[in-house]
């Protein structure tokens, strides 16, 4: 373990940055399916009282709320119910990064991290999707849209806090967390031996 | 291993909880991210003499574009990022400080050139700008994070790392 070339690795990330960012961002719609998927369960599970279904066009996944648009917006034009759009690409770019990682690593199982990765991330990049629905109703949309969805003061901070944290942390932070518990035993390489010496447990 | 990353999600919770009260806003992230406008117009001078940067927007005299530095874009949440990964790894304070102080200026010299190259890369594409400022630059930012830190950790001598109990 000891004397894991650091340049290097960062050299092989650089390598595997950009075809892993074309094949996410060509397979968008692909990667996406699945989160479409868990989104819509989510969103009737926990929102049933305001959410009426989910759409999803490629990489864009709508959520059609049961809340009226009393009047026309630049959204909801005809004055119908609130649809929201949302790209879950905005929330997902980690995945490229933790698949350059991982390749990056040179480590066994790459592959298998990777789809276990995809997996365990994938509620990630729901919180994500969710929080900005509700961020949207609750602050962006009208007054009015938000009254209908009844929130009080703490669940409006919490919505804020929610959307914040799911789209400026989560997206980034979640695969770098996933990738350091996932290589344990390689970032031991790197400690020279000596903060290895700590023998964090496996 | 698992106090590490305890101490690291509470940490940066708390961080990025305090950061998005108002008066950190006020009082800390504004004036940042003002300094970092400031920054890169100061950077982009020396080769492009007809830029400005006004609080936290930085533009174009020639051609009158602008982008303005929002959150997500300051830096400010991969210094957290940093900070709670440096806080929470055992190490003694004085290693800590070095590295947090080496590494602060590390993440904020790559969000300079981050800004810079959107600044360039709008005035060329607004596509090319999309991608690199909603996809590419927010990964290699947190990338840059994760390399600081394992710099950091390669560097903690034995003596320099705190005991862990249990």
């Amino acid at each position: 373990m000891r004397g894991t070339s650091l340049g290097g690795f960062v050299l092989r990330v650089a390598v595997w940055l950009p075809p892993a960012f074309l094949v996410w961002y060509m397979a968008g719609p692909l990667f996406a399916f699945p989160i479409g998927l868990l989104t819509h369960g989510v969103a009737r599970v926990g929102f049933a009282d305001i959410v009426q279904g989910v759409e999803q066009h490629g990489y864009l996944i709508t959520i059609v709320s049961t809340l009226k648009a009393t009047f026309a917006t630049t959204e909801n034009p005809a004055g119908g119910v609130v649809s929201v759009e949302l790209n879950a690409l905005l929330y997902s770019y980690g995945f490229p990064m933790l698949a350059a990682l991982i390749l990056a690593a040179r480590q066994p199982q790459a592959l298998r991290k990777i789809l276990l990765g995809y997996v365990v991330l994938a509620p990630f990049v729901t919180w994500s999707l969710m929080a900005e629905f509700l961020k949207r109703v609750t602050f962006d949309i009208a007054p009015s849209v938000a009254a209908q969805a009844g929130f009080g003061p703490l669940q409006r901070e919490a919505i804020a806090f929610a959307y914040q944290f799911g789209a400026l942390i989560l997206p980034t932070v979640a695969p770098a967390v996933f990738w350091v518990l996932t290589h344990r035993r390689f970032l031991e390489g790197f400690a020279g031996g000596e903060a290895a010496a700590q023998k964090p447990s496996q | 291993m698992v106090r590490f990353f305890l101490g690291f999600l509470v940490l940066q919770a708390v961080l990025f909880g305090a950061e998005l009260t108002p008066w950190a806003q006020r009082w800390f992230v504004l004036p940042w991210t003002d300094s970092l406008a400031a920054i890169s117009a100061d950077v982009v001078k020396v080769f492009d003499p007809g830029v400005i940067a006004e609080g936290k927007v930085l533009q174009s005299a020639n051609n009158g574009f602008a982008v303005s530095i929002e959150a997500g874009c300051n830096g400010v949440e991969a210094t957290i990022v940093l900070i709670a990964a440096m806080l929470a790894f055992p190490a003694t304070w004085k290693r800590k400080l070095a590295g947090l102080v080496i590494g602060i200026v590390a993440v904020q010299g790559l969000n300079v050139i981050r800004v810079i190259s959107l600044f360039y890369l709008g005035q060329w594409n607004q596509e090319a700008f999309e991608f690199a400022h909603q996809y590419v630059w927010q990964a290699l930012i947190m990338l840059n994070v994760l390399i600081v830190w394992l710099l950091w950790v390669r560097t903690l001598p034995r003596a320099a790392i705190a005991p862990v109990p249990g």
